[in-house]
């Protein structure tokens, strides 16, 4: 296995570095610079803009950009901001334990439900309880999240008091303190809950079509004949096989999480990379922009190396050389 | 017991949670009973004072929460900040030397000065004035801050008001030491040379200090990126900076050192709120103030405990005509375009157009209809009575169009040219996220259809938008655009035949030469009136011309909570906060 992951590592290099390529000829590819935009005559002039467009090398030729912004990325030099002035990695860090924390509960929420959802229908299939699950569920997922999060803020936060309408934290409490943390969570619930409940279908549906498959399955038979209790049938033997092509999900989910939620963030505040990422196609923030792609598509491709060491793993009939 | 496992597991996770989840409620419930106590007396409140926001003697301490409703940049310096939002935030922990009244004059703050000839400056700073940090502000903080912005490796937009200062261009070439126009005279006292004598040298000078103290020993191309910008900031006004939540939210506290009088709140918390959620944050008093899109207007109004407040805006929204080429090399228009040179063409689509009607559909009435491109508080904006004020006259319009030869000759029910060829009005507008944009832009070519001129749309993403305007992209014919202006009414900078940012390339010498006698100090001298009569003749001649069609000035927006007092606005924005207070 461990020969199989350093190849797999390896082939990433090539495709990052094709990634690059696109990445870069994308963003440049886009009309208007850093630069351009809705100009304020009272806080710019055409001297300066001028000025700073020979500063950032946006008059250099294209390769001469890629190269010089390539070489300082392989060093760990991301670059500086177009919009903040400041290290894009700062930066990019700084929004990272927001979007961390609410992908990692809204995953758990999903999780919980999906489980849930799953378990009962794949029990039940084709009763009503199952059919009023799928129902749900596909409504759930049709359900734009712009739409949930502003009918969520105006239900839970301005009707019935029960979470912040948006924001991260409550500033006025100490950093660090217990009610610093509970602050925070009590602010990250809700966006959690609406990306986390609106996004059970994939999850339910998965577990449930393996449950009903499963059940049919000969070792089903044979534990039945034995008087296993259904109940444990379920839980423990069929639940077990039943779980393991869900691990292919986590591969995608591990990007995701770090990805995270453009809209749902904005609506509710809550500065993470997703609003961070938008933003910076807005403004033509380069520097920004390209680390993010080059984050984001180096966790896909770990996600999905991640996924599949560990489907070797789960499944010892899935052998990696 | 093993296979067990991810069970118990999972029940775990969920006891877990519900721990979380029950630990929350119970904070709400201690909060939910006090919000509604100060709802109700907020109530009575009104009901006693009828006027609106809380009145009479102002109260000390409390808390007020300032709603933005875009999320700042952080760059929280009045050197390097580079948007409105930021600026915002500043505001409330940092004040100019110079200020300007509601007529947007300069006056003292901090400073005062005394010239004779509009060329050196003597300022005198007021004593005992401090940083937060402790230290005292004095002359060479200013310095420091001039001397910054005029470093080659300065990386924010101010260097044009250093400039004008004597050896500011040698500073900035490497060729002296320090800004040989900047004398210190003491630490209260300071001489300014400028290059030349202008009318406007003290409006377009610098007037914001930066802390020497905090901020000398770090390298100005690293100073956008230091903690006395980004986590720190340090000024000098009413409130001091605790605490900033990138992005989100920022902590102030008064600032108990303050120079220039008591200041009422003990604490300002501002605050990010997205636009879907200000009306709501403001009906449950989450928030005490906020600046309001017009869109949100209509839907605060009818909110009890919420009063409306505006004040007129320095920015107009016109529609412009591509009539020339500019050349960027030589800074001249290098050629003109012919479609829209009939000026009776231009002044029949300004008749033609419902600028009243088109104003209350999509600025809900937060906004007036211009004749000119000064927005009328400014001193030297033209009044009404001496402009055309092209009322809605479409059979005027008409009329126009006849005389200037624009008729229909093919009768399918729109005018072709004069040549008669097909004549379509191409207008484009910019696309953001915003939906709207699209209906208002759909609106004026209906009000040229009705006319009888054909009309065409398009909307281009804003980025691209402006690139094309700049670069007189041949597809860019008539254009949707606004500008603001700043304390500074000249507007050489958007009118003059050799200005990049004259998008419409509009070209008349006589208009140019208004405009640089305006600031010709032999011919005006120091005489405003003199200046203001210049300003309106040249105003009468592109309200003649209309090189391009303009529309309104939008009026800023501001909601208050009533428990609100003592804020006020005037077109120079918002008093002094050391002034604002809460009544609980």
């Amino acid at each position: 296995m461990l020969k199989y992951s350093i190849r797999r590592l390896l082939g990433m290099i090539p495709m990052l570095i094709l990634i690059s390529i696109v990445v870069f000829t994308l963003a440049k590819l886009m009309p208007g610079d850093s630069l351009s935009g809705e100009i304020d005559p009272n806080n710019t002039n055409p001297e300066y803009i001028a000025e700073m467009r020979e500063k950032l090398g946006y008059n250099d030729p294209l390769p001469v950009q890629y190269f010089n912004w390539i070489t300082g990325f392989v060093q760990g030099d991301f670059g500086k901001s177009t919009k903040y002035k400041r290290p894009v990695f700062d930066v990019i860090m700084e929004k990272i334990p927001n979007t961390l924390f609410l992908g990692i509960m809204s995953l758990i929420i999903t999780y919980i439900l999906a489980f849930m959802m799953g378990m009962y229908s794949g029990r039940k299939p084709y009763t009503l309880g199952d059919n009023a699950i799928a129902g749900i569920n596909y409504i759930m997922l049709a359900i734009p999240s712009f739409v949930a999060a502003v009918f969520a803020i105006y239900f839970f936060a301005f009707n019935l008091n029960w979470f912040p309408f948006g924001g991260s934290v409550d500033i006025l409490v100490e950093t660090g303190s217990a009610e610093y943390y509970l602050s925070r969570l009590h602010h990250v619930l809700l966006p959690a809950l609406v990306l986390g409940a609106m996004s059970t279908a994939s999850y339910t549906q998965f577990l449930r079509n393996d449950i009903i498959e499963n059940s049919r399955k000969d070792f089903v038979r044979t534990a039945r004949a034995k008087g296993t209790p259904i109940k444990k049938i379920y839980n423990v033997h069929i639940l077990r096989n039943s779980i393991i092509p869900l691990v292919t999900f986590l591969g995608f989910d591990f990007a995701a999480l770090i990805g995270g939620a453009i809209i749902t963030e904005t609506i509710f505040t809550y500065p993470g990379i997703g609003m961070l990422f938008l933003d910076s196609v807005n403004v033509r923030d380069y520097p920004t922009l390209m680390a993010l792609t080059m984050l984001l598509s180096f966790l896909t491709l770990a996600g999905n190396l991640i996924a599949d060491l560990l489907y070797g793993i789960v499944d010892p009939r899935i052998r990696l050389e | 017991m093993k296979k067990n496992k991810s069970l118990l597991w999972l029940f775990a996770l969920i006891l877990v949670l519900s721990a979380f989840l029950a630990a929350c409620g119970g904070d709400d419930e201690e909060a939910t009973p006090a919000d509604t106590e100060t709802e109700t007396e907020t109530e009575t409140e009104t009901e006693e004072e009828g006027d609106g926001a809380a009145e009479g003697e102002p109260q000390q301490g409390g808390t007020l929460v300032y709603g933005i409703d875009a999320p700042p940049e952080g760059l929280f310096s009045s050197a390097f900040y580079g948007i409105a939002t930021d600026a915002e935030v500043i505001a409330l922990f940092d004040e100019p030397l110079i200020d300007y009244n509601e007529n947007l004059e300069p006056v003292p703050n901090v400073a005062s000065w005394e010239t004779e000839d509009n060329k050196v400056f003597n300022f005198t700073f007021e004593e005992g004035v401090k940083w937060h940090n402790g230290e005292e502000l004095t002359v060479n903080d200013w310095v420091f801050a001039l001397e910054t912005i005029a470093d080659p490796d300065y990386d924010g937009p101010r260097y044009t008001n250093v400039q004008t200062i004597e050896g500011a261009e040698a500073f900035r070439a490497g060729e002296a030491d320090s800004i040989s126009g900047i004398e210190v005279v003491s630490d209260y006292e300071i001489t300014i040379t400028f290059d030349e004598a202008r009318v406007n040298n003290l409006t377009n000078l610098w007037a914001y200090p930066l802390p020497e103290a905090a901020m000398g020993d770090i390298p100005v191309a690293e100073m956008s990126a230091s903690e006395f910008v980004i986590t720190n900031p340090i000024g000098i006004g009413p409130f001091k900076v605790d605490k900033i939540v990138q992005g989100e939210s920022v902590e102030f506290s008064k600032n108990e050192d303050y120079w220039n009088g008591d200041v009422n709140l003990d604490k300002i918390v501002l605050r990010v709120v997205d636009n879907s959620s200000v009306v709501g944050a403001l009906q449950n008093g989450d928030i005490d103030m906020i600046s309001l899109q017009p869109v949100s207007g209509p839907e605060v109004e009818p909110l009890e405990n919420v009063e409306i407040t505006t004040y007129p805006g320095l920015s107009y929204y016109y529609v412009g005509f591509k009539l020339g080429k500019f050349d960027n090399a030589t800074q001249t228009i290098s050629e003109e375009l012919p479609k829209y040179q009939d000026k009776q063409l231009r002044q029949a689509m300004m008749y033609a157009l419902n600028r009243q009607e088109w104003v209350d559909a999509f600025f809900f009435g937060y906004a007036n209809v211009v004749n000119a491109p000064v927005p009328s508080s400014h001193w030297n904006s033209a009044d009404d009575s001496e402009l055309n004020t092209y009322e809605y006259d479409p059979e005027k319009a008409m009329e126009l169009l006849d005389e200037a030869g624009y008729v229909d000759t093919n009768d399918d029910g729109f005018r072709e040219d004069p040549n008669g060829e097909e004549f379509v009005v191409k207008f484009s507008h910019y696309a953001t996220g915003n939906p709207t944009f699209e209906s208002r832009a759909q609106a004026i070519t209906q009000y040229f259809e009705e006319v009888g001129l054909k009309s065409e749309l398009e909307m281009v993403e804003v980025n691209l938008y402006y690139d094309m305007i700049e670069k007189d992209d041949p597809s860019i014919e008539t254009f949707f655009g606004g500008w603001g202006t700043g304390a500074d009414p000249d507007p050489s900078g958007l009118w003059k035949s050799d200005q990049l940012w004259n998008y419409p390339r509009y070209n008349n010498p006589e208009s140019d030469q208004l405009l640089d006698d305006a600031l010709n100090i032999d011919i005006v001298g120091t005489d405003q009136d003199k200046r203001a009569e210049l300003y309106i003749e040249w105003q009468k001649i592109v309200n003649e011309d209309l090189p391009m069609l303009y529309i309104a000035e939008l009026e800023e927006i501001v909601a208050l909570n009533k428990r609100v007092g003592g804020i006020e606005f005037d077109v120079s924005g918002q008093n002094n906060p050391a002034e604002w207070f809460v009544t609980e």
